[in-house]
Formats: structure tokens, sequence, C-alpha cells
């Protein structure tokens, strides 16, 4: 999306994480699950793109990253994460921001990574008093 | 000359012809004849001879007289002349005919002025023909019918004739007679000819107008199947354009709304999307507001429309409770769906999702697996991510569509760029679920392409094309950017 749309105001749509979390009754721990594997996954993803940050700098492979992250935060309802992840895919294609520079999409790239852990603690720490447990 | 016979009815020429036949051979003025004895030569005109013997006889001057120059012959007294001469010498009694017959033979009626005629034969009928004169017997041989007349006749008296050869046959025929039948048949077979020769002529006509009127009818036939064919492609045409003019004016309306909630929101309208002209990226959005319109679903922009997936805070309409029953009443269980998929958390939601709604679900994570899985297997739907690794969902469905044209395949995205858009429906997809989506989004999708089909499972070895065929229409009928 574009530059201007603003982050979400909440860490957590929880419009769709309801809907997961409802799937339950049928299957105990389905949201859970589901959320710690999100976990696992974003922080690989995380130090994927950190990877390509440091060796590479391929916008390519940075924005498809940045896209595969944001779809299943964004299914989880996870919005604050899915909104930045957006923002790498879209730097990662050289679209929205003012750089005109690969390495200028790179260091874009690089604030939104630390936004995005940022965002990621966040979640965590909100699930964690939502799940009463430790993520 | 009045045509008298003209008011004869055919039971009198009958009448009057049979006298003429019969008087020749046996009648009772055969005395007169055959005192002559000259008319054997020429029987083609009896009845001219018949009255010119009468009238050389002089034996009824009173009655039928030559006039005074020899040149015209005149009846003074009709009615003596009808009473006692007709029946004599010709066996009837009608002045009509006789008139007819000197008609035929070309006699003209005589017209004089009443101060102009003789003494006492104002009332007189005169009669004249060229060669009939006083004592002119070889004059005779010049008079004969009137062909024209007889052509006239041609049918009349050749059924006519066909009867009296018959009464001959039966009266074992005098010998007198026998030259004469035998002219009467040659005639009557050479106008039997003429009329055999016509008749199939005429039945040749009627058979080559009965062949061209049938391949006409034919020809109808077809042109009729073709313009109903065409009627109802022009009727597909026209629906799929009503749905598609429906569809953009909804769209439209549905994309001020959504941009009057971003504003309020303060939102700046993201380049490359214009609520002017209907455009890929408003294509997404008012193909999901129609899904829900069966649903009766709450239109109001939800987070899930084109691409605000996560930033909208619009409240989302409390409407999930009571249309899952709804929804579920309509969509049958057991459709078996393809899911291509490379992100695990989704691909877990996703079946997640579907088995709730009794689908059964196969996976697969990249677009070569896709195809591969539906070269070898049938599915109800296929739910396709397009960025995976190996081969990306779009050109996987182009690859698909080069054998499957009748599977849906729905496209999951996140990306609603409008070119992108248009390339998912170019090519082949049936349509576009915008990533993230919720449980009744999917639902929506659901109902839109498996509503009122029974899961392929089911339809086993029974070819339902029913379904399929239906599969096929809404494929039509889909609006195509």
């Amino acid at each position: 999306m574009s530059q201007a749309t603003k982050l979400p105001e909440k860490v957590i749509n929880w419009d769709i994480l309801n809907e997961i979390v409802s799937m339950d009754e049928d299957d105990m721990g389905f949201s859970k699950s589901l959320l710690m594997q999100f976990f696992d996954q974003a922080m690989s993803t995380f130090d994927q793109i950190e990877q390509h940050i440091k060796t590479d700098k391929d916008l390519d492979q940075l924005g498809q990253l940045g896209h595969f992250l944001k779809g299943s935060s964004a299914s989880l309802g996870l919005q604050r994460i899915a909104w930045v992840c957006e923002r790498i895919q879209n730097y990662g294609q050289k679209r929205d921001g003012p750089a005109v520079s690969d390495e200028n999409y790179i260091k874009l790239i690089q604030q939104s990574l630390e936004l995005a852990r940022t965002e990621f603690v966040s979640a965590k720490k909100e699930l964690g008093e939502f799940y009463k447990t430790e993520f | 000359m009045e045509d008298l016979g003209e008011k004869l009815s055919e039971g009198q020429k009958d009448e009057y012809d049979n006298g003429i036949g019969s008087g020749i051979g046996n009648s009772s003025g055969t005395g007169i004849l055959n005192g002559k004895g000259k008319n054997q030569r020429s029987s083609f005109n009896d009845f001219v001879r018949k009255l010119f013997l009468i009238l050389e006889s002089e034996e009824y001057t009173s009655i039928i007289s030559w006039s005074p120059d020899g040149k015209n012959f005149i009846v003074l007294d009709t009615n003596k002349f009808t009473t006692d001469i007709l029946p004599k010498h010709f066996k009837h009694s009608n002045f009509a005919s006789f008139v007819r017959q000197l008609n035929k033979y070309d006699f003209h009626k005589v017209k004089r002025n009443k101060n102009e005629a003789p003494e006492g034969i104002q009332n007189a009928w005169e009669f004249n023909h060229q060669y009939f004169r006083r004592h002119d017997e070889a004059g005779l041989d010049n008079i004969r019918r009137k062909p024209s007349s007889q052509k006239k006749i041609l049918v009349d008296e050749n059924s006519v004739i066909v009867r009296r050869l018959g009464t001959a046959l039966g009266d074992d025929g005098s010998g007198g007679l026998d030259g004469h039948e035998e002219g009467m048949t040659a005639k009557m077979l050479l106008k039997d000819t003429v009329t055999r020769s016509k008749f199939n002529q005429v039945k040749r006509k009627v058979e080559d107008m009965e062949s061209q009127v049938q391949y006409l009818t034919n020809e109808n036939h077809n042109m009729k199947l073709d313009f109903q064919k065409i009627q109802s492609k022009y009727n597909m045409a026209l629906e799929s354009l009503l749905s598609t003019e429906s569809f953009n004016s909804q769209l439209i309306s549905n994309f001020q709304t959504l941009v009057d909630a971003l504003m309020q929101q303060g939102l700046k309208i993201p380049v490359g999307i214009s609520f002017q002209k209907p455009n890929a990226g408003a294509e997404n959005k008012s193909q999901q507001q129609l899904n829900q319109i069966p649903d009766s679903s709450g239109s109001t922009p939800n987070t899930n429309i084109a691409g605000l997936p996560v930033h909208n805070t619009l409240p989302k309409q409390e409407t999930g409770d009571m249309i899952p029953i709804d929804q579920q009443s309509v969509l049958r269980a057991g459709f078996h769906v393809l899911l291509v998929e490379d992100d695990s958390v989704c691909i877990q939601l996703c079946s997640k999702f579907l088995r709730k709604y009794g689908c059964s679900v196969e996976v697969v994570t990249d677009g070569l697996s896709a195809i591969s899985t539906l070269e070898k297997q049938r599915f109800d739907l296929v739910l396709m991510d397009i960025v995976m690794p190996n081969l990306d969902g779009a050109t996987a469905t182009s690859i698909v569509r080069s054998f499957d044209n009748e599977t849906p395949i729905i496209a999951m995205t996140g990306n609603i760029d409008d070119q992108d858009l248009v390339t998912y429906l170019q090519h082949g997809m049936n349509d576009i679920l915008a990533k993230p989506f919720t449980k009744d989004d999917l639902h929506s999708m659901l109902i839109r392409y498996l509503k009122d089909r029974i899961p392929l499972s089911e339809q086993s070895q029974d070819s339902d094309n029913g379904a399929k065929s239906y599969a096929e229409e809404r494929i039509l009928k889909k609006p195509r950017i």
C-alpha cells in the first residue's frame, strides 16, 4: 500500500483473530499452535531479511520475504506486523518511498525490520496476556 | 351475336349433345336425311346439313324458311320451332340450345330494325352464314365448328365424348356408326393425349414445387434453429452485459463509500485507484461485494476489501453469528478442494476453514505441483496463492486451463495491484479472494462457485452434466475485465 497509509492503531485485529480462536472449539489449541508456528516463521524470516541486507542486498528477495510474512501475519490478525511487512515488500519492489537509489531502499527496509521486531514483541506480549502463557 | 349458350346448364348441354349424337344414326328425321343420301361424306357438320335439308324440303315454311334472297334463314315462329321441329329432328326442345349450336358453327344473328323487317316477321330470328345458302349444298363443306369455341369447352367435350363412347359400346353400336365412332375415338384419344402430356407437365411442375417447398421448409427450419441459437447467445451476452453493468454501478457506489470512509479517517486515496472508471482494483472489491449479497451480509466496507487489509479500523459488522447457519444450508458437504499455498500458517488456517464448511482439502505448495495434481485428479474448486516458489499461481492457472476449463480456480492474494488483478483474470482465474480473508469471505466464494453443485465425489460414474454445465455457465456469465 501507499506511503500515506498509517500504521494501524491496534497491534491485533481481534475480529480476525477471534474467528481463528473460535476454531478451538472442536480443535483444542488450534489458534495457539498456529500463532506459535507464525512466531517461528517470523523469527526465521526476520533473520533472512537481516542476512540479505547484510550480504547481497537483493531487493527482489527482500520484497518476497516481506510479502511472505505479510500474508501469514495478516491472516492471523497481526495487523501491525503485516503493515510493516508490506512496507518491506513495497521497498523491495522499489515502490512507495522517497528513496531513489537501491541503497536507500535497503536502508528503508532495515528501518522497517527494526519496527517489525518491535511489533513482534508487542504482539507476543498481547497474545501472552490473552492466552495466559509465555510465547 | 348473342351467345345464348352461356345460359345453358350442364345438363342441357349433355341433353343437346346426345341429341346430335343419337340423331345421326337413328333419329326420326332420317327419312329426310337418307332421302338426300349425302350425309355420309361429311359427318362433322350433321347439324348444319340437317338444318339445310329441313330448309330445302320447305316442309315448314311457316315456321322456318330461307330469306327472300336465300342468303339467310329465318325462324319465323320460335314457339312452334321449339315444340315441333326441335323434338322431331334434334331430339330436344330447347331453342337456346339450337341458337348456341348455330353460334358454334359461326352463324350470326341478323339484326334488323323493326321498321325494316318484312311484314309479320318482327319477332322472327334471322341467321346468316357466308356458306349457308339456298340450294348450295357444296357450300356446307365449308361450315365447321369454330375452333375457338371448341377450345373453350375442351374439358367438357372430352368428358362428354368419353361417356358417349361408353354408351355406344354398351349398345353394341350399329355398323353405320363405326366410322363416325372411330373418328370420335381418335379425336378423343388425341384430346386425351394432349391432356395427359399437359397433365404430366403440370404434375412435374407440382412435383418441382413440392420439392422446392420441402427444401424451403428445411431451410426455414434450419434458420429457425440458428436463430434460436443466436438468440440464446445474445441473451447470454446481454445478461452478462447487464450483470457487468449493475456490477459496475455497485462497484462505483461502493468504491465511493469506501473512499468517503477513508477520507473521514484522514487517509489519502492511494495513487492509481480511481473510482471514476471501474478498474481492476475495483473489480476485486465488487466481486467480494457480490459474494456477500446473496448472504445478506453487510456491504459496509470491511477490513478485507481491496488492499486495506490491516489498516482499516472501521468496526466490522457483527453479522457473523447468523450468516453461517444460513449459508450452511445451501452449501453441500463433501467438496474436494485443492489448496495451493506455500505459507504453512495460511495452509493451516485456510484448510481449517474449508474443513469447517465440509470440504475435504488437499494441499500442494507450489504451482508445478498444482498442475501435476490437477492432471491426475479432478477437484470441485482450486484455491491458488499467487506468489509461490517454482511457479507462480497465475502462470500455473494458465497451464491448467489448457486442459481443464471447468474447475473454478480462485486466486488468493494480498497483491491487489490493478495490473496484477488483470493478469490473474487473463490467466484464466475465475475470481480473487483478497488476503487476508475471513471465514465468511471464503464461504461466500464457496457459495459463489459451488452452490447448487453436487460434489464430484458424489457424482461418481453417472455423468451428471447438469452440474458441469452449470459451472460452465457461471464461468461464461462471469464478467471479465
